[in-house]
């Protein structure tokens, strides 16, 4: 189970290497990342293995998670390969693939948050642009002090909880995991913890920003689900509703606010980036109902919405690009803009893409917790329809005389690949659903241990 | 116990130096410190490699420096971070550790196996660090604090029963990354100012 980890690790550094030189660099960082898929695919789920003493195990989630997560990052690798030439990528590329795949099969709580920040510092270097003519150092800078404010406390408060003795106050549990939600709100961008999110979806470069949102967001909220099941806090949470609570909050505050700033700009990359910000508030609201159906709903919330921040991202870059200093527009990129509008339909879940299993669970979960929430939810997604339906109406304003598809059409292909991926995923929802259905019976376990 | 004010004093003139080499080993100084507290409950190879990545991360911020005038002036951050960090730490350890209700000696030299003065050094690790990141205007006070809170987090993770070896290696990988994406963005920062 090391091999991949080790296989992308080095990987990395290679890629550091020869990143220069951008035609071996592409295909070479394409190529570990689809041999990492392969090895994480071929061997069986719940294959276990030791370095240290600490335990790494290939549960079903972890597959899925390393398949889709490592897709959208091979999807990534391709178009800055051959449409965005920016060789920093490359060894970053490889290095968060190598941490995201830690963080999926590390079973030490302390270890899985360790790797988590390690995946989010990576990117640091791929945030940084032209610094003189943007504001993306700030926008780095500000990553750079949520991630190890958010990391360094979560962290903390996860070895006191380990070493504290158990004989506490309810109060003294309740401060440790409300500091260790907090910490995960700050990297997860939630409100109103994201102003660092909305500052890096200006200024980055769209490959960077489609690797924190369609990747490392993804990553940082199934390594929060993990942490909560194997750091042992779960009783602690169920008997004190004050954690739940505090999460039901964060949740809908996300979930509405991320709408409600999605349909206040047409700006493609804020439309993207609010509308993962709302899709995580939902997730949430998911986990903190701690059901089965929510916690299902919620893990396939994020990873779909992964998928479609990246394809939506990459499409937003590739017309940016190719409209200069003009409004973005259809008539240069017409394949980039249909990926981008068919991106949207897996952000608001709509049927029958595999999208709407999750938003149809945790919905339905959210009615039955309560109808206010439940209603806050569906007006957070018709948010985001709204916000979707402005952000496709001003790219295909202007009517081309003539449509002709773009040079180097990248990410006009990759989203449509990724669209139709999700589509037979909706025609087969079991296997996708599955691996998660079996991480959620690990969920309500540890909720309840006998 | 002395370690402890040892740990203090560094970290006040990591917090109170201009210049970032000057701050590269302050930081120093409080890294050896806090890891010579933990003492014989920790293995050998343990403390070499928290000493190593602290040594690597020095010369890092030393690199990125460039000369001996770069910095930033903390000005009055340097008492608000110093006032937030006492009075958090104070906090912090009062409300984490009434409840254990344990009989605690504690000898100015000699070896602390309750875990006090560590848990106390972390806390006030942790608390200067997130003064100093939450009012840092740039690059250096920020890679600063955001360091100081990886250390107070390294003594809270040595306290955690577990495989001590492979979390250190873990934590002194983050903490050059952290020393690496620092130097990047002060490297940034430089460019920035001097344009």
């Amino acid at each position: 189970m090391t091999l991949p980890i080790a296989l992308l690790g080095l990987g990395a550094v290679i890629a550091f290497a020869i990143r220069k030189r951008v035609q071996y660099a592409g295909p070479f960082t394409v190529g570990c990342l689809l041999a990492a898929i392969v090895l994480v695919v071929s061997f069986d789920a719940g294959t276990t293995t030791e370095v240290l003493g600490l335990q790494l195990r290939l549960s079903e989630l972890a597959q899925l998670g390393a398949l889709m997560l490592l897709g959208s990052l091979i999807s990534l690798a391709l178009t800055v390969w051959i449409d965005e030439p920016a060789y920093n990528f490359f060894p970053t590329a490889l290095g968060a693939g190598a941490a995201v795949l830690a963080v999926l099969t590390l079973t030490a709580p302390i270890a899985i948050y360790g790797a988590l920040i390690l995946a989010l510092l990576i990117p640091v270097g791929s945030f940084t642009f032209q610094v003189h003519r943007n504001r993306s150092y700030e926008a780095a800078f500000r990553h750079f002090s949520f991630v190890l404010l958010g990391g360094c406390l979560g962290l903390s408060a996860l070895a006191l909880s380990g070493s504290l003795p158990r004989d506490q106050p309810p109060a003294t549990f309740v401060l440790l995991v409300a500091i260790i939600v907090v910490a995960f709100a700050l990297k997860l961008a939630a409100i109103p913890f994201h102003t660092h999110a909305a500052l890096l979806a200006m200024e980055v470069p769209a490959s960077a920003l489609a690797l924190y949102f369609g990747v490392l967001v993804p990553t940082t909220f199934i390594a929060f689900a993990e942490i909560l099941t194997l750091s042992g806090l779960l009783p602690a949470i169920v008997q004190i509703s004050k954690v739940q609570d505090l999460l039901l909050a964060l949740g809908t505050a996300s979930a509405l606010g991320g709408a409600f700033l999605a349909t206040g700009s047409t700006e493609l990359r804020r439309v993207t980036a609010y509308s993962v910000i709302a899709n995580l508030g939902q997730a949430l609201v998911g986990i903190a109902t701690l059901s089965g159906p929510g916690i299902v709903g919620a893990i396939a919330i994020v990873l779909v919405t992964g998928a479609g921040a990246t394809q939506q991202l990459l499409a937003a870059g590739a017309i940016e690009r190719r409209s200069g200093a003009d409004q973005p527009s259809a008539t240069v990129a017409p394949l980039a803009a249909l990926a981008f509008v068919i991106g949207g339909f897996a952000m608001i879940g709509a049927p029958p893409l595999v999208a709407f299993p999750g938003h149809f669970f945790v919905e339905l979960i959210a009615f039955s917790y309560s109808g206010v929430l439940g209603a806050a939810l569906v007006l957070s997604t018709l948010g985001i329809l709204i916000a979707q339906l402005r952000a496709a109406i001003a790219i295909f304003r202007v009517a081309p005389d003539h449509w002709r598809v773009e040079s180097r059409p990248v990410a006009g292909v990759v989203g449509t690949l990724l669209f139709l991926a999700l589509l037979v995923g909706g025609m087969q929802p079991d296997g996708f659903l599955r691996p998660i259905a079996a991480f959620a019976d690990e969920f309500i376990r540890a909720l309840r241990p006998l | 116990m002395l370690m402890l004010g040892l740990v203090a004093v560094a970290t006040l003139a990591a917090n109170g130096a201009q210049h970032l080499r000057y701050m590269a080993l302050a930081f120093l100084g409080v890294a050896i410190a806090a890891h010579l507290m933990a003492g014989p409950d920790i293995s050998v190879w343990q403390a070499a490699l928290s000493l190593a990545a602290a040594l690597v991360t020095t010369a890092i911020l030393f690199i990125a420096a460039r000369d001996g005038r770069f910095g930033e002036d903390p000005g009055w951050r340097l008492w608000v971070a110093t006032i937030v960090a006492a009075t958090t730490t104070a906090a912090a350890f009062a409300f984490l550790r009434t409840a254990s209700g344990e009989d605690v000696h504690v000898s100015v030299l000699g070896a602390d196996p309750s875990g006090v003065t560590q848990q106390a050094a972390a806390f006030w690790l942790l608390s200067s660090g997130v003064a100093i990141l939450l009012t840092a205007r740039g690059a250096v006070r920020g890679s600063l604090g955001a360091l100081l809170m990886l250390t107070g987090t390294q003594l809270l993770v040595q306290l955690v029963p577990g495989p001590q070896f492979a979390l250190a290696l873990m934590l002194a990988w983050l903490q050059i990354v952290v020393a690496l994406a620092g130097a990047f963005l002060i490297v940034n920062e430089r460019a920035l100012r001097e344009a």
